[in-house]
């Protein structure tokens, strides 16, 4: 079981107009794996997540996520997004809604379960991310590290496969980072599969199995953290690794 | 010898004044209805419905209501279907309206923060409960001063049913002023009767736009 694969990208191109974003991207991702994605800005690893759960279409290559198959079919779109959970660079957490309610809505009305459940659900995950106090409030009452917190809790209320983070932390006030990191920590070592796009390598060192860097739509090199950041093999990566770094 | 400015003639205006809120209610209710399925038609993403639309707002937005007024009661008529004259132009308004209000909320509809609809789409929601549950109630908030605003012009728009010989305030405002001759107090009168129906629209809706800019500083 632990080796069975979650997801299965394939040759995937995706262009924007004449603009090619992403380049003929093959990766794998098996159950309970974590996955740091890097690389410098419009180097497609926002691009390559989004389209995992259909943010974005690809033209050519193919996406299996958990054994069904992505294509333009709403059936297979909904399969899919059922599967996968997604947290943003900036939240986009429900401003009208509490942060229960934020919580609540999609288990309720995506996998039509009741309101007594949903909320026991949303309760659960509000105090798994350490939040559970803060459930009667609305988003713009809270920091920006707990609204990412509520994020991360709303999209775990849909008990999805595998997460999905685009540059969790980069709209945060640094003394937040520390908080929704340690969060993503916890769920990581709850064996939750997770790919995520961040420049946080101290994180990427701690809990990925894999880490990815791309650029110009390419993977260009992946290797275990360890081997990733003492001995990248091209030219590329040591530049990125030494520009992010000098900054830690 | 004519009849003197009296309480008969205040209650004829009072009437008219009946017909032009009627008017406005029946017409507002069925613009925001029918101007909701032209703003989600407008935003749907298939490129031929949205032209569609937007040809369809176009030509309501680009005629004068007065000629669509005539359209509608002497157009139809000319093709055997004679309408009551409130009948036609609450036609004639509904339509108008829903074309302004379509286009004044298709303007809050994109108003809405794209990464909303995103997440809304990760999470699994579809289209009708994106639209309900989050875009809508979002859209709703940011287009309430416009919308207000579009209800006083409704209401001091409605005059132009005069022109088909419908009776409401501005035209019942003219008939006594013509028996009593007494055009400065009908008429004042008169306005003071749309004033006291637009201004507190008008307050409310500036205080919405006031605690809206509040709420986004925020």
């Amino acid at each position: 079981m632990q080796d069975q694969i979650l997801i299965e990208m394939k040759s995937v191109q995706k262009w924007y107009g004449g603009y090619q974003a992403l380049r003929n991207v093959d990766l794998t991702v098996r159950k309970g794996e974590k996955i740091v994605l890097c690389g410098p800005s419009g180097s497609g690893k926002s691009t390559l997540i989004r389209c995992i759960n259909r943010l974005e279409a690809i033209q050519q290559g193919s996406i299996v996520v958990n054994g069904h198959r992505l294509d333009d079919s709403i059936k297979a779109i909904d399969v899919v997004r059922q599967d996968v959970g997604m947290v943003f660079q900036s939240f986009n957490l429900f401003p009208h809604m509490t942060v229960l309610q934020n919580c609540m809505l999609a288990p309720i009305r995506a996998r039509r379960i009741s309101k007594t459940e949903a909320e026991a659900t949303a309760r659960k995950y509000l105090e798994r991310v350490r939040i559970g106090d803060q459930a009667e409030k609305y988003p713009a009452q809270l920091s920006g590290g707990q609204q990412q917190r509520v994020a991360i809790a709303r999209a775990l209320c849909m008990q999805p496969k595998v997460m999905l983070f685009d540059e969790p932390t980069s709209a945060l006030d640094p003394e937040m980072v520390k908080e929704v990191l340690d969060t993503m920590i916890g769920l990581a070592n709850d064996g939750m599969t997770m790919i995520c796009v961040t420049h946080e390598m101290g994180f990427a060192r701690q809990v990925a199995d894999r880490v990815i860097f791309m650029a110009e739509g390419q993977i260009i090199e992946e290797g275990a953290p360890d081997a990733f950041f003492r001995n990248p093999q091209h030219a590329r990566t040591r530049q990125f690794l030494g520009e992010i770094l000098a900054h830690h | 010898m004519t009849p003197h400015f009296g309480l008969p003639e205040f209650g004829f205006l009072l009437r008219g004044l009946q017909w032009t809120v009627l008017l406005t209610v029946v017409a507002f209710v069925g613009g925001c209805t029918a101007g909701l399925a032209v703003a989600l038609l407008r935003t749907c993403g298939h490129k031929g419905v949205e032209w569609i639309t937007r040809i369809y707002i176009g030509i309501f937005q680009g005629t004068p209501l007065l000629l669509q007024l005539f359209v509608v009661y002497y157009g139809l008529a000319l093709t055997g279907l004679k309408l009551d004259a409130f009948v036609a132009v609450a036609i004639g308004f509904t339509v108008n309206a829903s074309a302004f209000l379509g286009e004044i909320w298709r303007g809050a509809i994109q108003a809405v923060p794209r990464g909303q609809t995103e997440a809304a789409m990760a999470l699994g929601l579809h289209y009708s409960s994106r639209m309900r549950d989050i875009v809508l109630p979002q859209a709703i908030r940011i287009s309430l001063p416009a919308t207000i605003g579009f209800l006083v012009q409704l209401i001091k728009g409605t005059s132009l049913a005069a022109i088909v010989g419908f009776i409401e305030l501005a035209r019942a405002g003219q008939i006594v002023s013509n028996q009593t001759f007494q055009p400065l107090l009908v008429f004042g009168v008169v306005g003071a009767m749309y004033f006291i129906l637009c201004w507190p629209l008008s307050w409310w809706g500036s205080r919405m736009e006031a605690r809206l800019a509040l709420a986004s500083q925020r």
